[in-house]
């Protein structure tokens, strides 16, 4: 059985199409993450998987409970930090993981603890008797991702869990995250590809509701880039040389005195050998690594910040 | 026991919010304070004065005729022959007083004995009373042109008063102040979800009943501790109530949980916590109609109309007739106001607030 299962799940909104025919199959202890740009569709796809919204069509099941038919069934399951830190301001750490913790049916003394356990894990003991409106963003999601896990949950959801961080802060969530790999189920969207490429085992792209890429961040990188590229540093460069490679190659470019070499099946030793057969003295001569980002404009035409 | 621990973290956002707290108890009481402070001089426009006359003699009429010529009394229409057709109309509310002229008056003037007048009145409003009764014994004594003088008996409970001002506001500005609750309520309700942390809470398995009860629950022991705040306060400044506590409870009680059903349809329908401030376009005026400043005595009857159809005004009436002595039988009529206000106002409530967790 999958944690999280989706069969066309929809969602529209007055006629517009937030979420359109998603299919997801997410594994026990899987870290998958959805990846799209702002208003793709993934906090809502995460607002159906959670039972805030009710889809317009299709299903979604996690650990076999259908979100519609017994959402308290499914409430039981889940861990949720929601998009926006929301927290209660006017209360200490200690009093917001009680909360969430007593309202999912822990004892007084499992919530106690639960949370010295995530306090100490997330760095937060030290303030914990204080009010959280006195904390800083990176620590409020710590405490928000504490508060998702205080129940222990089977199913972790994480909407976009270092919006709006600092690099330090948000290396330190990711780090915690990681963490977590195998013990839970997580799906985590975001709009960072840095994110999705360093956490997960699978990504889903996302855009305009639909998921566009499904895969490893490998698998999408090799099989959805058409060209590859590769960054030459070189002397004695004539221009017949160059006239030969840009008959050979898809795209040639010349890049701060280097050149930059585009083709569907680059092979990086026939063109090292090449070049030197042609007496050009090569410096240096690296494969660029794809990104998601290239992924993304690959498949959508768009940057993932447009 | 979900509701409780959600109950308990609102009522902790209230109590640890100074801004709130300060608006919800520092504005009645700063009001409590400047009406009671400014409040204490001569009634400028005439009071509105209904006579019965037992005596029906000559020297009666010249009392009354002489009574009409001052200033600061009007005489109402017809003069009552009857006591017992004056105090239905009073106690009906048609008029708000009223002066007894025994058979025997003009006897006792010939005879240069005595003359004893009775000025009934509502309990709710003893300040008529005690404006009138030196007014009365004057004016009477100098058209009598004798000694010993006009005793004019009250028919309240004066006697046992301690400051007849903080009597007559302090049920009013009470109100007003739990009235404040609806403006909190909303805001809390809204801005929770506003900012989300009721979505947050709706993906917990907590059931709907649980964030009802956790969402109007915590405003209960906030509307008891005003009230007895409010009490406490109004006792130091000399308020004294003459009818039964419990009963003074019982009529905040009730109106607080109006004003609770209320916050939860307003913070159910309104978009964010900055819209709650739509709730003062109807607290003030509607204080203002139901008495909880001003007597309503003089309003135009339209006016009271209106205001007679909220719970505002029986809760002030009622509490303060309470307070200066009534019975409970005497508020009953206010009371059945208010507890089908209460009973409306909350299912009302529940519904709406229960229509914001489905989406």
């Amino acid at each position: 059985m999958n944690a999280v299962q989706t069969f066309k799940l929809t969602k529209e909104f007055d006629g517009l199409v937030a979420v359109n025919g998603v299919d997801l199959e997410i594994k026990k202890g899987e870290l998958f993450s959805l990846l799209g740009p702002n208003g793709a569709g993934k906090t809502t796809t995460i607002r159906m998987l959670c039972c805030l919204l009710k889809p317009t069509r299709g299903t979604a099941s996690i650990l076999g409970h259908d979100v519609v038919r017994v959402p308290f069934a499914v409430k039981k399951l889940i861990g949720v930090s929601p998009q926006d830190t929301i927290l209660s301001e006017r209360l200490n750490c200690w009093e917001n993981l009680a909360l969430i913790g007593k309202v999912h049916g822990l004892s007084s003394n499992e919530v106690k603890e639960r949370s010295k356990e995530l306090l100490e894990t997330m760095g937060l003991m030290e303030r914990a008797k204080d009010q959280v409106r006195k904390f800083s963003g990176g620590m409020k999601r710590r405490l928000s991702i504490a508060m998702a896990l205080v129940p222990d949950p089977q199913v972790l959801f994480l909407d976009e869990p270092t919006l709006g961080l600092d690099p330090q802060a948000r290396r330190t969530i990711w780090e915690y995250i990681a963490g977590l790999k195998g013990k839970k189920t997580i799906l985590l969207t975001t709009h960072y590809m840095e994110e999705a490429d360093f956490l997960s085992e699978r990504i889903g792209i996302i855009d305009e509701g639909r998921v566009v890429a499904l895969g490893t961040s490998q698998e999408l990188k090799t099989n959805l880039i058409e060209m590859r590229s590769m960054v030459v540093s070189t002397e004695n460069l004539t221009a017949e040389v160059l006239e030969d490679l840009r008959n050979r190659y898809s795209r040639l470019e010349k890049v701060k005195g280097r050149l930059k070499i585009y083709h569907k099946d680059l092979d990086f030793k026939e063109i090292v050998d090449y070049l030197h057969s042609r007496g050009v003295t090569v410096y240096s001569a690296a494969l660029e690594q794809p990104t998601l980002e290239d992924v993304f404009i690959q498949i959508t035409g768009k940057r993932l910040r447009d | 026991m979900k509701f409780w621990e959600i109950g308990k973290r609102n009522l902790k956002e209230i109590y640890r919010n100074p801004v709130l707290l300060g608006f919800l108890l520092g504005m009645p009481l700063a009001f409590m304070l400047v009406f009671c402070a400014a409040a204490g001089g001569g009634q400028a426009s005439p009071i509105a004065m209904s006579i019965v006359d037992e005596d029906h003699s000559q020297t009666s009429s010249a009392f009354i005729q002489y009574l009409g010529s001052i200033e600061a009394i009007e005489l109402n229409e017809p003069i009552y022959s009857e006591k017992s057709q004056a105090q239905e109309d009073l106690e009906d509310g048609r008029i708000s007083f009223y002066l007894f002229i025994p058979s025997g008056f003009e006897e006792a003037k010939q005879a240069q004995q005595t003359v004893n007048l009775d000025l009934a009145y509502k309990a709710a409003n003893p300040m008529i009373g005690l404006q009138l009764k030196p007014m009365i014994e004057a004016v009477g004594s100098e058209f009598l042109g004798m000694a010993p003088p006009l005793n004019v008996e009250l028919k309240g409970t004066e006697g046992k008063i301690k400051n007849e001002v903080v009597n007559f506001y302090f049920p009013g500005i009470a109100v007003f102040g739990l009235m404040i609750l609806i403006a909190t309520g909303a805001e809390i309700i809204a801005g929770d979800r506003e900012r989300g942390f009721l979505a947050r809470m709706l993906t917990t398995p907590a059931r709907p009943s649980d964030f009802i009860l956790g969402y109007s629950l915590p405003f209960i022991p906030v509307l008891i501790v005003s009230t007895l705040i409010y009490l406490g306060v109004g006792m130091a400044m000399g308020l004294t109530i003459v009818g039964n506590l419990g009963h003074v409870f019982l009529i905040f009680f009730l109106i607080g949980l109006c004003s609770i059903g209320i916050a939860m349809i307003v913070g159910s329908l309104i978009k964010s916590e900055s819209q709650a401030g739509v709730c003062w376009i109807f607290i003030v005026p509607l204080a203002m109609i139901s008495g909880a400043w001003f007597s309503t005595e003089g309003m135009p009857s339209a006016v009271k109309s209106v205001a007679g159809a909220f719970p505002f005004i029986h809760a002030i009436d009622a509490s303060r007739a309470v307070i200066n002595g009534s019975s409970l039988s005497a508020i009953m009529p206010d009371l059945y106001w208010l507890v089908g206000w209460a009973v409306v106002l909350f299912a009302a409530g529940i519904a709406l607030f229960r229509r914001t967790m489905v989406s």
